[in-house]
């Protein structure tokens, strides 16, 4: 027999009992062919091209699932940021592209669709303008439009005006949408360093240097590697390390197959493997989990950082191996609400949002999916946002912020977003104001080791 | 290896009883797929089948197949998958 009965049962339980999934099929969509100095005009251009280019992702995703019995949970699109097309636009408006994009994930039964967004690292055109000014109308006045905005690079330094500005941008959002709690900011995140070809959503678009469309896969399972830890006791650091390179590389093979195949059916060529760990609200889909796994009373107390820094940097060598290209954000994602065990390390008073800061260090992004109390001041949260983005800046990775300062909210409450974006208690943050550091104006210069050339 | 197969496996998992392989076996020769090799181990109470299978000359679509298994599956009681053999080729062998 090719495989043994052990094999195949391992297989199966990965997906039946141990939450194992294809996060999310995306295919990335170049939009600038649809530019128009009439934002009328170019919604209606982008609407036919997602259409056209994105008809068969729906049920691509539905025959594989049944193929090769893996649940793949999303099929997503991002586009090129929309702020480039909204230089031409004559009315100051980039609205009308959001609802058409919102309108194109219906027609195609698409959860989200990304890329509402624009890169600012290092300072604004007047299409980013456009798209800034957009971005609370837009998220709220659809419903799967996700944006994000890039404001720092290792490159460019930190584009302060930026950050500044889209700490206020996550206050109105949150002010616009406070019948939802606050939902809107789920959709919305800022980046620095963003990746080009991430699939995960709210963060996901397709970058300027991608191809005309592509295809991208996010694979998920931390309850496969959390299954692995129960099973496994008394391991040293290095063996450890190694099981979880194992998992790793297994669930990742599996994402190059269907990455492989969903290519090969839609006639769009497979961009990357996005190998992370993505927690979800289910119970036992935990990052959270895992790290308890490793030993840590709870998640928060000392050590937390040394073991998240281990499991993300195993995650990535397991999964490197088994991919052919991987890319995105690849690595452990440790939002707060949608991982049920994050929101009782907070409960437990054993996470505050300084110790996520440093894990954010270690992490694959950042401060993801945070409930925060509603009147917080947008001077603190410019300076959450800039301390996010240095951190990034300094160690040459992703980082970002998924903030939602809930309206009426208080920290210790508990907001309930529903779905995939989950529900957790609003976290304290700092009390001292950064308001003068904040508002000075201009750009963080690059730090030294951006002058490689 | 012949390239025209299309290899499926299908694994059968429950409590044991007579004629679960006797059922199974007969809905997958109905739908003309050609069983190319069996491993079955009661563990415990647990009856755990496996079958490799072309699936190239089958007379329904692999979705009408697996309709085809899941009641028949339902009828005696146990869980059926039914998956393409890459999904394991690429978790399990280099």
């Amino acid at each position: 027999m090719l495989f043994s009965l052990e094999e195949v049962i391992e297989t199966i339980s990965a997906v039946g009992v141990e939450t194992f999934d294809i996060r999310t099929i995306s295919c990335g969509i170049n939009i600038m062919s649809c530019a128009d100095a009439d934002v009328h005009k170019c919604a209606a251009k982008v609407y036919d091209k997602v259409i056209k280019v994105a008809r068969d992702l729906v049920p691509t995703a539905r025959t594989l699932e049944k193929k090769y019995g893996i649940p793949i949970v999303n099929k997503r699109i991002s586009v090129t940021p929309v702020s480039m097309l909204a230089n031409a636009f004559t009315e100051p408006t980039a609205v009308p592209i959001a609802i058409a994009l919102d309108n194109a994930a219906k027609e195609l039964g698409i959860d989200y669709i990304a890329g509402f967004g624009a890169l600012i690292q290092k300072g604004f055109t007047r299409g980013d303008q456009i798209l800034l000014n957009s971005i609370p109308d837009a998220l709220c006045s659809t419903d799967r439009v996700c944006s994000s905005v890039n404001i720092g690079s290792s490159q460019s330094g930190i584009n302060m005006d930026g950050v500044y500005r889209m700490a206020e941008i996550v206050k109105e959002a949150a002010e616009r949408s406070r019948d939802k709690n606050g939902l809107a900011c789920a959709k919305l995140v800022v980046f620095c360093n963003a990746v080009e070809d991430n699939p995960f959503i709210a963060g996901s678009f397709l970058g300027p240097g991608e191809a005309e469309a592509i295809l991208n896969v996010g694979i998920s399972g931390p309850g496969v590697v959390r299954a692995a830890l129960e099973r496994a006791h008394d391991l040293s650091f290095g063996e450890l390390s190694e099981l979880i390179k194992k998992v790793s590389f297994k669930i990742t093979r599996t994402g190059e197959l269907v990455g492989r195949e969903a290519s090969r059916m839609m006639g769009i060529p497979f961009g990357i493997i996005d190998l992370s760990l993505a927690p979800t609200p289910a119970k036992g889909d935990s990052i959270s989990d895992i790290l308890e796994l490793m030993g840590l009373e709870r998640t928060g107390c000392h050590g937390t950082t040394a073991a998240l820094a281990m499991l993300n940097d195993a995650v990535k060598k397991g999964g490197m191996m088994a991919a052919t290209y991987a890319g995105g954000l690849s690595g452990a994602f440790i939002p707060v609400t949608e991982d049920d065990g994050m929101c009782r390390a907070i409960e437990a008073g054993a996470l505050n949002i300084q110790k996520l800061e440093a894990m954010t260090c270690v992490c694959s992004v950042g401060l993801d999916m945070v409930a925060i109390p509603g009147d917080t001041p947008v001077d603190v949260i410019a300076g959450i946002i800039a301390d996010e983005a240095a951190i990034g800046m300094i160690n040459h990775k992703t980082t970002a912020c998924r903030l939602i300062p809930v309206p009426g909210m208080k920290a210790g409450d508990v907001v309930d977003f529903g779905g995939l974006l989950g529900k957790g208690p609003i976290m304290e943050v700092g009390r001292h104001s950064p308001s003068v550091f904040v508002r000075r104006g201009g750009r963080i210069p690059a730090p030294v080791h951006s002058m490689k050339n | 290896m012949n390239n025209n197969k299309e290899q499926v496996v299908i694994t059968v998992l429950g409590a044991n009883k007579p004629g679960i392989l006797a059922g199974i076996t007969r809905t997958i020769a109905d739908s003309n797929v050609n069983v190319e090799d069996v491993s079955q181990k009661i563990m415990q109470d647990l009856f755990a089948l496996m079958m490799m299978t072309d699936f190239s000359a089958a007379n329904c679509s692999f979705e009408e197949f697996q309709n085809r298994m899941q009641a028949m599956a339902d009828q005696l009681r146990v869980k059926v998958f039914i998956q393409h053999e890459d999904v394991f080729r690429y978790q399990h062998r280099l």
